[in-house]
C-alpha cells in the first residue's frame, strides 16, 4: 500500500473530533506532567498507563503519542526556568537555556526550544513515515535467529552504553531478564521462579515493573536527597513580542536543522537515546559557532538550546522506528510504549503495518497533529507551566505515590500487584542510590521472554545447531554493527566524560558575575 | 523557610556544608549488600533453574532450563565485577536530578517512613477503600517529606482520592473499591 494515501486515511481517523480531543488531553497532560522536574518522559508514560485500561486502543495510542511528545517539550521548559545549581551540567540544555533565562532572556530561549521542537518533531515524523513501511517489509522476512540477533544488540547496547559503567548496567539488565523470566513457562506449562505464589503464575506485568523503577524508585531517591527551602523559578518577561527577535531566528534555523539530523539517526539505532544526541548537538554547535557566539557559549548562546532541543525531539521520533517496525524498544519510555501495545494484545513488529495499518498510521498523524498543538499550547501557556514548576515537593511527590499505587493496583485489582511495585520500587531506589542504570531492566523485562522464544524458535528449526544463529546474512550485519555501536558508544562516552571534566570550568567561572548583574 | 528536617541517620549532620566527600568516607557497605543480594539472586537463578523439570521427549532442542542458566550467570558474573570494581575504589555514581540536592547524604529515615506509608495501600484499599487509602498514603508521604500543614495534606489527599475514584472509578470503569464510607452514595458505585 501505498504510505501517502496510508498517511491520509490515519489523519481521517486522527482528525475525528473525539481523536483530536484524545490528542489535546495527551500533549496537554504531557507538557503538564513533563515540565514537573524529576519526571521524565518515561515516568510520565508510566504514571498515565492506567489511562489505557479503559479507552480504545487508537484513542489511547493517540494519548500516548501525545504525552510522549508533550513530555519532551515540558522538560525544556523546566530545565530553562528551574533555578537548581549543580545539577544543571548534566543536561545539555540547561547548559545554555538556563543561563539564558538568568540573563532575562529566557522567553527566547523557550521559544527557540519550541520552535526547535517542531521543526525536529515534523521532519523527523515525516522521516518516520517514508522510512518505517519499507523497514517492516524487509523485517517480515526476518527469521527468528533474526528477531535473536536484533534482541542481543538491544540487550547490549541498553546494558553496556546507559548508566555510569558497564558491568552496573549488565546487572540492571539481568535483574529484568530475572523478573521477566518469572511465571509460567510456555512449553512445558510449568512455573519458573513464582514460589507457589498463585498471583506470580501470570509473571510480573511489565507495567509493575516500568512504575515501580520509574515512579516509586525515582521518588524514594528523590525523597532521600531533596532539595529542601523555596521553589526557585526564574522569571520571565510575559508578551509574545520579547520571545524572538529576527536575529534569534537567524541564529537559531541552522542549529535546528543540524540537530534534526544528529538527532533522528541516533534515536532509530539502539545508542542510548536522545541523551547521546543532545550532547553530540551541542558539542557541534559548540565547535561552529564564530564570532560573537562563540564567546557566548557557556554564557547563555542560542544555538546551545536550539540545536540539542531540536536534536532531543529528533531522536523521540527516531525512537518510533525500530519500535514500531521491529518491535525494539531501545529506550525506557519505548519499552513502556510496547507495555501499552501489549496491554491490547497488539505486539509492535513487522506484522504491526500489516495487521493494523489503520491503528499505526492514526498513531503518525497524530503525532504531527500533537506537534502543531504543542507548538500553539506552548507558548502562550507559559505562565501556567511556571505555576506548575512551583508545586511544593512534599504534595508533588505524595501524588506521585498515589498514581503509582493506582497503576498497580488498577492492574488486576489486587493488592499483591501493590507488593511487587513496593519492592521493585525499592531495588529501583537501591540501584539510582548505588550508580545503577533503571532502563536496562526494564528493557531486560520486556525483551527478556521475546528473547526466549526467538532462541527456542530457531534452535527448534536448526535441530540444535548453534551456528544457525550467526548464519543468516542479516544476523551477521547485525552483530557487526553491535560491535560497531558499543566501539563507537564507549567513544562517545568518554568524550561526553572528557568534555563534561573540562567544559564545566569556564561556565561556573562566568556563573557567578551574570548573577551579581541581575541583582 | 526551614523546614524541621529528620535527622539523617547515616552522615554528619553539623550544620554547615555536609560535603559529598564527608558522605563518601567509610567503606561502601551499602553498594557491596546491594552487589551481594544481586550475585546472591544470580546464584538462586542458577540453582532454581536446576529444578525446572525438562519434559521428555519434547519436541524443542532448547529445553526451558537454558535460557533461566544463562540469565543467572550473566546476573552473577556482572555482581561479582561490580564487587571487584568497588574493592578497587570504583565506585558508583547516584543519580542526579533536578530536586535533588547533590550535597546531601542519603536521608534512610525519609525513606523508610515513605515505604511504610505506601504500604498502607495494601491493607487499607481493600479494607476502607480507594480514597481512605489514597489520603493516608498523599498525607502520610507530603508529611514525611516535610509539608508543614497537616490539614491541607489531609484535604488534598481526601480531594486526589475522591477525583481518582470518580474520574477512573466511575467514568472510565474500573473497579476500584469505594470502601465502606461511600459505598452507599450511588455514584461511586460506577
Amino acid at each position: 500500500m501505498d504510505s501517502l494515501t496510508a498517511l491520509l486515511d490515519g489523519f481521517a481517523t486522527a482528525l475525528q473530533p473525539q481523536y483530536l480531543l484524545y490528542a489535546l488531553f495527551g500533549v496537554f497532560i504531557g507538557t503538564a506532567v513533563g515540565v514537573l522536574p524529576g519526571i521524565g518522559p518515561a515516568m510520565t508514560v508510566a504514571l498515565l498507563l492506567p489511562l489505557t485500561y479503559s479507552l480504545d486502543p487508537t484513542g489511547a495510542l493517540i494519548v500516548f503519542a501525545g504525552i510522549y511528545y508533550g513530555g519532551m517539550y515540558g522538560g525544556s521548559t523546566t530545565s530553562i526556568l528551574l533555578n537548581t545549581p549543580g545539577e544543571s551540567s548534566s543536561i545539555v540544555t540547561a547548559l545554555e537555556g538556563n543561563r539564558m533565562a538568568k540573563a532575562g532572556r529566557g522567553a527566547a530561549a523557550l521559544a527557540t526550544a519550541a520552535l526547535g521542537s517542531f521543526v525536529a518533531g515534523t521532519a523527523a515524523t515525516l522521516a518516520l513515515t517514508f522510512l518505517a513501511p519499507g523497514i517492516s517489509k524487509l523485517a517480515v522476512q526476518l527469521g527468528p535467529a533474526d528477531y535473536f540477533a536484533l534482541i542481543v544488540v538491544a540487550f547490549l547496547t541498553v546494558g553496556a552504553l546507559l548508566g555510569s559503567s558497564v558491568p552496573r548496567g549488565l546487572v540492571s539488565l539481568g535483574l529484568g531478564l530475572f523478573l521477566g523470566l518469572v511465571g509460567t513457562e510456555v512449553l512445558s506449562g510449568q512455573q519458573r521462579y513464582t514460589l507457589g505464589v498463585p498471583s506470580l503464575a501470570d509473571g510480573i506485568d511489565v507495567v509493575v515493573i516500568a512504575v515501580g523503577l520509574f515512579a516509586l524508585g525515582e521518588t524514594l531517591y528523590v525523597a532521600s536527597r531533596l532539595r529542601h527551602g523555596p521553589v526557585r523559578v526564574i522569571p520571565v518577561t510575559k508578551g509574545w513580542r520579547s520571545w524572538m527577535s529576527r536575529r534569534d531566528l537567524a541564529r537559531s534555523w541552522r542549529p535546528w536543522l543540524r540537530g534534526t539530523a544528529i538527532g533522528f539517526p541516533i534515536g532509530t539505532i539502539p545508542a542510548g537515546g536522545a541523551d547521546v544526541a543532545t550532547f553530540l548537538s551541542y558539542a557541534t554547535e559548540r565547535k561552529l559557532a564564530k564570532g560573537n557566539a562563540r564567546a557566548e557559549f557557556g554564557r547563555g548562546a542560542i544555538e546551545g538550546v536550539a540545536g540539542p532541543e531540536a536534536a532531543n525531539n529528533a531522536a523521540a521520533a527516531g525512537v518510533l522506528v525500530p519500535l514500531l517496525t521491529l518491535g525494539l524498544p531501545t529506550t525506557a519510555t519505548a519499552a513502556i510504549i510496547i507495555s501499552a501495545f501489549q496491554s491490547y494484545g497488539i505486539r509492535p513488529g513487522p506484522m504491526l503495518f500489516e495487521n493494523q495499518s489503520g491503528l499505526v498510521w492514526a498513531l503518525i498523524a497524530s503525532l504531527y497533529i500533537g506537534n502543531v498543538m504543542l507548538l500553539v499550547l506552548n507558548l502562550p501557556l507559559v505562565g501556567m507551566w511556571v505555576k506548575v514548576l512551583r508545586i511544593p515537593r512534599p504534595y508533588l511527590y505524595a501524588g506521585i505515590l498515589a498514581f503509582a499505587g493506582l497503576g498497580a493496583y488498577a492492574l488486576h485489582f489486587n493488592v499483591f500487584d501493590t507488593f511487587v511495585l513496593l519492592l521493585v520500587g525499592l531495588i529501583g531506589f537501591l540501584m539510582r542510590r548505588y550508580g545503577y542504570p533503571v532502563a536496562p531492566m526494564v528493557v531486560g523485562g520486556i525483551l527478556g521472554p521475546m528473547a526466549e522464544e526467538q532462541l527456542r524458535k530457531s534452535m527448534a528449526i536448526s535441530q540444535g545447531d548453534l551456528t544457525y544463529l550467526v548464519r543468516s546474512p542479516f544476523a551477521i550485519v547485525a552483530y557487526s554493527a553491535l560491535a560497531v555501536i558499543i566501539v563507537l558508544g564507549v567513544w562517545l562516552k568518554r568524550r561526553k566524560a572528557r568534555f563534561e571534566a573540562s567544559g564545566a570550568e569556564p561556565i561556573t567561572a562566568s556563573l557567578p558575575a551574570s548573577e551579581e548583574e541581575r541583582k | 523557610m526551614t523546614v524541621p528536617l529528620p535527622v539523617p541517620s547515616d552522615a554528619p549532620t553539623s550544620g554547615g556544608t555536609p560535603a559529598r566527600a564527608a558522605n563518601r568516607a567509610g567503606p561502601p557497605v551499602g553498594e557491596f549488600v546491594f552487589a551481594g543480594i544481586c550475585a546472591a539472586l544470580g546464584v538462586y537463578t542458577i540453582v532454581g533453574a536446576g529444578f525446572i523439570r525438562v519434559p521428555p521427549g519434547s519436541a524443542s532442542v532448547l529445553g526451558p532450563r537454558v535460557f533461566p542458566y544463562a540469565v543467572g550467570v550473566l546476573l552473577l558474573v556482572a555482581s561479582l565485577v561490580v564487587i571487584a570494581q568497588v574493592l578497587r575504589g570504583h565506585r558508583g555514581t547516584p543519580d542526579d536530578g533536578e530536586d535533588i540536592d547533590p550535597d546531601a547524604p542519603t536521608d534512610w529515615l525519609t525513606v523508610a517512613k515513605l515505604v511504610v506509608c505506601f504500604s498502607t495501600q495494601l491493607v487499607l484499599i481493600e479494607l476502607a477503600g480507594w480514597p481512605v487509602a489514597v489520603m493516608v498514603l498523599f498525607a502520610g508521604a507530603a508529611w514525611s517529606l516535610g509539608a508543614k500543614r497537616w490539614w491541607v495534606a489531609l484535604a488534598a489527599g481526601l480531594g486526589l482520592g475522591l477525583v481518582t475514584q470518580l474520574v477512573f472509578g466511575a467514568w472510565l470503569g474500573l473497579s476500584l473499591p469505594a470502601g465502606p464510607l461511600l459505598d452507599w452514595i450511588p455514584i461511586f458505585h460506577g
